[in-house]
């Protein structure tokens, strides 16, 4: 007898102790993240992932990065509600997503990346403008220069001499695309510019030879090399520099997105809620800085949080 | 009077310049291929080894620490300058420094410099100056770096705990959430459990390190972001042979860090090793079957020649061929009508209309039928014919003196054949760009979600990492090393499935002789 | 006497009836497979058809447009150009592939210009002067040189083979001249020593002793080169080639590609080609030796016309697999579509265009078609060449028998 009390005590433990428990529950999100999308944000969103799973031990992120073409058909067919993309959709994509929803993407900048001309460390070059980038990648000239440019007795004076070895990213990338709307005003790259799988090789590529001139994303700039300033028509001068960026000063500049399928009652899932929490936060900010991109302004970052319907930060 | 002998003349005649050239070119390819494999060696296994770090005081006062990694002439010809790894990005923005060398004054090895490895940002060079521990006490001076390695073993037990309760207890309950299969009790378990790893991870201890750079400047380091410690230029031999052999430990058993410039490359290994296995199963029936067919059942005529001519030159194709055939055929059109049919619900996201793991074994499986084709016949056709007629005599029908007598003659050319097969496998990377790995896949393509082994996940695979951290990586020059590492293993482990197969056939040859006879 | 009984007719009958179904299960089987390998040639070709006897909606296409110079929007003069992923508001995409199979040919002609000699005189030491043991260690030694990967080559050549050559132009210069110098000199010098020097060096094993003397040219080089770069190049090599010949010297050109491809081809046409000039009867070799000709005279009169088409067919074998190696030629040649007969020019295969462009491609598109047209260009040349090879070595085989009948 006594034992069917404790039995019965035992049961009613477990009940109040279940009822105590399910707030905690609700509050802790739990579950796997799945993404799709860019490449190029890959090892931002890694680290992303690897940050949430440490603050929620029971969160995971699942990445899928085949390139930003594949994130707003996954969006759309509803596998992912979450996309980072390095590129703006395009209207086609746009137009895609609404008719399926009835409301647009909710575009998140998440981070600002730029392209950055780069030359060897010993190489004196400081500026360029758009038609001598032009006369040296570009077959066509369409983006006003005269004439090629293969020599650098052309541009500078020094020790360095000779024939101008230029280098590029390999047709399928993004921060070629980029290259060519920006400095080639849509041409076409000359055939002899070598192309290389990564911005990683063309920094390489650049610090291994004084005759070398090539295009990468900042991330990737090391001492082997130094980085060009552009000049524009009016003849100032933009320094790839971090604030430049952040301002969008510096013109070769592209925002890092996350495209959200957020409905317009701003309900979004508790994982997702989480991971955008960090993103749009210091820490994720630092995470972005870490790798080499450039972080938001503040006043951004707190527009973008009203958004999304997320707490302001300072709170 | 002795005539003088000539034997220059007598020699000059005999030989000749022509000679002298071709001793000499097996002498260079000897050479080049010595060449080849003491670079990665060296290079590859080097990198584990805890290497001095140089304490360099310029001209103009600065100084740096770090490691001198290569040197390059300036341009003008005059003088040369040297890299170093100075670690510390977090501090100075970048981990390398160009020095000229006119401008050293004076390099040392102070035995104090300590190497931390942490992370977040590079590695950190420089000295420690104290330990803060969470009650405010300040260890400085001498026992100041025992207190370190101290707490820092600590620290790795109470990581090591977390990572147990995230992995065993965490991870299932939650995929059992996901699914809507939890019960009340599981629920109750799972938030237990994340309680318990906040509790731990706010139980870690918070100690501070104050480092210092060997240019002044302080930064205080929590010590949960460190993951090693070391001081190189104070470790005696055998402790640099232990830190060697822990190094290449954790490069085998680890994954990619720090987007391939650290950590390992087990998800690699653990890729080509399930591809190979898997392109095992496929390619042996197979090839057996054909090699059967073509030897033992087809009428031996000129369709026959023919054929197995057709067969052998198919070894020749490029590898790239057959990865163009297994994007078109395997990928675009069977995986594409397998997604229409059975995985239409997650479209347009593909599942099996991508490349993946069950497609790059098909497709290196098709690559290298020809060459087991191509073994078990050759083994099919030493085995006398007397052997065969033997048991016909006896009574049994073809079958049975196939299964029976001639196929467990043949097992070692068969296993010859699969060897080669995989040692080829292993190495082709051109057809595996087209049909399925991944840039990024630290998640392994078997875990403990069901069905346990997932055919349409991507995979990393050791040739195509070496490729990928060479262009695609976030800093090739600090990555260098850990290429050098992979491609030392990867051609370790082709080396030595190919000795295996040269055995192997060296033993059959001599088995077989004996059995014509 | 007993004899035992035959099994009853039911399991006879189940046994041939389990022998007919297995043999047609294997003939099924075998001719499956073997039209499974087959189909690779009948799926690129039935690909590619749609490219010339296509619609309208395509760019056009036609031989014309594939290999002859367009006067592209840009260009004044009719140019070669690839580029066939053009974004939209760029213009059309230009698919000359002249440039493509150019890169290809120039990447195998150069392999070949350094495999060839390099195994054609391995494989006449090996199989006239080597002595047997070492003969026996190297050859299995080469295999393994044939089985090392071409991505790990590829990365060697590409990043650490491109950037010293770089910089030490002038000692691979001085190297290419020292290195057969240095070795008629050590020819020399062997046939003047006295007979108690040689017993320790003897020719058979003279590969492996020339190893040191190889070294000792290679510090006299690297000793000799700035001298003679001063000297004769005015300090600069590399600005005394494109201020005389004009040439520019890119990082990644068709010589390290050549040098690492024909590192990788070089033990195939070894293997294959000591077999040819060792399969020769050795009564042949015998009787030009009893005519007093000395062992280098026999190879060439005798042993080389007789193995002639072994050797040959070595070669053929060699080329096939120097032009569909991609790894090598996608890590080390700049990847640049260019047309110059400059060796120390860029230059792009279409094994590693393919390699590049077809995950991007879209299926059923005029590029994707392309690439696959590339795939089967390679596919036909590398099949034909095979073939080939292959009916040369039989009628070989062939003449070897009745030559040792007669002999």
């Amino acid at each position: 007898m006594l034992s069917a009390i404790r039995q019965r005590l035992r049961v009613a433990l477990l009940v109040v102790g279940f009822v105590c428990a399910t707030p905690t529950l609700a509050e802790e999100p739990v579950g796997t993240l799945g993404t799709v999308g860019s490449d190029t944000m890959a090892g931002l969103m890694l680290r992303w992932g690897e940050q949430l799973a440490r603050q929620h031990p029971g969160m995971r992120l699942q990445l899928q990065a085949s390139g930003s073409a594949s994130a707003p058909p996954a969006l759309t067919a509803g596998t992912t509600l979450v996309g980072p993309m390095s590129r703006p959709m395009t209207e086609v994509e746009l137009s895609a997503f609404e008719r399926h929803y009835g409301y647009p993407p909710q575009a998140l900048v998440v981070a600002r990346d730029a392209l950055v001309v780069v030359v060897h460390r010993h190489n004196p070059l400081r500026s360029l403008d758009r038609p001598e980038l032009d006369a040296i990648f570009s077959d066509g000239r369409r983006c006003g220069a005269d004439d090629s440019m293969d020599r650098w007795s052309a541009l500078i004076e020094g020790d360095i001499q000779g024939h101008i070895m230029p280098h590029g990213r390999n047709a399928v990338s993004g921060t070629h695309e980029l290259f060519r709307r920006e400095a080639l005003c849509n041409g076409a790259f000359r055939p002899d510019v070598s192309e290389h799988p990564g911005s990683a090789a063309v920094v390489a590529a650049v610090a291994s030879d004084p005759r070398a001139i090539g295009y990468a994303g900042l991330n990737h700039l090391t001492p082997g090399v130094h980085s060009v300033a552009l000049r524009d028509d009016d003849g100032n001068v933009h320094r790839p520099e971090p604030s430049a960026v952040r301002s969008g000063d510096y013109p070769f500049t592209r925002d890092l997105r996350l495209y959200v399928n957020l409905p317009p009652d701003n309900a979004l899932p508790e994982v997702e809620r989480a991971f955008l929490d960090l993103v749009l936060s210091p820490e994720g900010q630092a995470i972005v800085e870490e790798l080499g991109f450039v972080a938001l302004p503040q006043a951004v970052l707190e527009r973008q949080r009203r958004d999304l319907g997320l707490e302001p930060l300072g709170s | 009077m002795m005539t003088w002998r000539r034997p220059s003349r007598r020699a000059a005649r005999s030989e000749g310049p022509w000679a002298w050239l071709a001793a000499g070119s097996v002498a260079t390819s000897l050479a080049l291929l010595a060449l080849l494999l003491g670079l990665l060696a060296v290079r590859g296994l080097g990198h584990f080894w805890p290497a001095e770090v140089s304490l360099v005081a310029l001209d103009d006062g600065r100084q740096l620490a770090g490691w001198a990694v290569k040197e390059s002439p300036l341009p003008g010809g005059d003088g040369r300058e040297r890299l170093y790894r100075t670690g510390n990005r977090d501090l100075d923005g970048a981990i390398w420094d160009w020095v000229d060398l006119d401008e050293i004054r004076e390099v040392s090895h102070p035995s104090d410099l300590v190497v931390l490895e942490r992370r977040r940002w590079s590695e950190f060079i420089g000295r420690l100056e104290a330990v803060e521990t969470e009650s405010g006490e300040r260890i400085s001076g001498e026992s100041a770096w025992p207190a370190l390695e101290r707490r820092l073993t600590a620290l790795e037990q109470h990581r090591a705990s977390i990572e147990r309760l995230r992995h065993q207890v965490i991870r299932p309950l939650v995929l059992r959430l996901e699914a809507g299969e939890a019960s009340e009790l599981e629920r109750e378990r799972l938030s237990a459990a994340q309680e318990q790893v906040r509790e731990q991870q706010a139980a870690l201890p918070k100690d501070i390190l104050i480092l210092e750079t060997v240019d002044g400047r302080q930064l205080r380091q929590p010590l949960t972001e460190v993951t090693d410690a070391l001081q190189p230029n104070a470790m005696g031999v055998g402790e640099k042979v232990v830190a060697w052999s822990q190094g290449v430990w954790r490069f085998l058993s680890e994954g990619p860090r720090a987007a391939n410039t650290a950590g390992g490359v087990w998800p690699a290994i653990f890729g080509t090793v399930l591809m190979v296995v898997l392109m095992s199963i496929f390619v042996t029936p197979f090839g057996v079957l054909a090699a059967v067919y073509l030897n033992e059942v087809a009428h031996q005529g000129r369709l026959t020649h023919w054929v197995r001519i057709g067969v052998r030159n198919l070894a020749g194709v490029p590898s790239i061929v057959y990865g163009v055939f297994g994007l078109g055929v395997f990928v675009y059109g069977i995986g594409g009508h397998l997604d229409d049919w059975f995985f239409s619900s997650s479209l347009p996201s593909p599942t099996f209309g991508t490349g993946g793991l069950l497609w790059a074994s098909l497709t290196l499986a098709l690559l290298t039928l020809p060459v087991v084709i191509v073994a078990t016949e050759e083994g099919l056709a030493r085995i006398p014919e007397s052997q065969r007629e033997g048991a016909l005599a006896l009574g049994a029908t073809r079958f049975e003196m196939l299964t029976r007598i001639v196929l467990p003659m043949a097992m070692p050319a068969m296993l010859t054949g699969v060897i080669l097969a995989v040692a080829r496998a292993a190495g082709e990377v051109a057809p595996l760009m087209l049909v399925g790995v991944a840039k990024l896949a630290p998640q392994v393509p078997v875990d403990g979600e069901f069905p346990f082994l997932h055919l349409d996940r991507k995979f990393m695979h050791l040739g195509y990492h070496i490729f990928d951290a060479a262009f695609h990586g976030g800093d090739v020059q600090a990555a260098m090393p850990l290429i050098y590492a992979t491609a030392l293993l990867l051609v370790l482990v082709i080396l030595v499935l190919n000795l295996t197969a040269i055995f192997l056939r060296h033993h059959l040859r001599s088995r077989h002789g004996t059995l014509s006879k | 006497m007993q004899h035992t009984p035959s099994p009853p007719p039911v399991r006879r009958h189940f046994r041939q009836t389990r022998d007919r179904l297995a043999t047609a299960l294997i003939t099924a089987g075998g001719i499956g497979v073997i039209a499974a390998v087959m189909a690779i040639g009948v799926f690129l070709a039935v690909e590619v058809v749609p490219l010339f006897w296509s619609s309208s909606d395509a760019p056009r296409i036609n031989l014309e447009t594939l290999w002859l110079p367009q006067a592209y929007e840009g260009h004044e003069v009719p140019v070669h150009r690839w580029q066939p992923a053009m974004p939209e508001g760029g213009g059309e995409p230009r698919f000359g592939m002249l440039p493509l199979v150019w890169g290809t040919l120039e990447a195998a002609i150069w392999a070949l210009v350094i495999a060839v000699p390099l195994a054609l005189g391995a494989a006449a030491h090996s199989a006239l002067f080597m002595s047997r043991r070492l003969r026996a260690r190297l050859k299995p030694t080469l295999e393994l040189m044939e089985a090392m990967p071409g991505v790990v080559i590829g990365f060697v050549a590409g990043l650490v083979l491109a950037p010293w050559l770089d910089d030490h132009l002038a000692l691979g210069l001085t190297l290419l001249v020292m290195l057969p110098s240095g070795l008629l000199l050590a020819g020399g010098l062997w046939a003047r020593l006295g007979a108690r020097w040689r017993r320790p060096l003897p020719m058979g094993w003279a590969a492996l002793w020339l190893l040191p003397w190889l070294l000792v040219c290679w510090f006299l080089s690297s000793w000799l080169s700035p001298v003679l770069e001063a000297w004769w190049f005015g300090g600069d090599l590399r600005a005394w080639l494109e201020v005389s010949l004009g040439l520019d010297y890119a990082n990644r050109n068709a010589i390290i590609v050549g040098m690492a491809m024909g590192f990788a081809v070089m033990p195939s046409i070894y293997a294959l080609a000591e077999d040819a000039l060792s399969g020769v009867p050795k009564s042949l070799v015998e009787g030009a030796e009893a005519l007093g000709a000395t062992r280098w005279q026999s190879l060439w009169k005798v042993v080389l016309p007789a193995a002639g088409p072994g050797v040959l067919s070595a070669v053929m074998i060699g080329a096939g697999r120097a032009v569909g190696e991609t790894m090598i030629v996608l890590m080390a040649s700049g990847n640049t579509a260019l047309m110059t007969a400059s060796p120390l020019d860029g230059l792009r295969s279409m094994a590693a265009s393919i390699a590049i462009e077809l995950p991007e491609a879209v299926p059923g598109g005029t590029h994707y078609r392309l690439l696959l047209l590339a795939a089967l260009l390679l596919f036909v040349f590398t099949f034909c060449v095979n073939t080939l090879a292959e009916v040369v070595r039989s009628r070989l085989r062939r003449r070897y028998r009745r030559m040792e009948g007669l002999g």
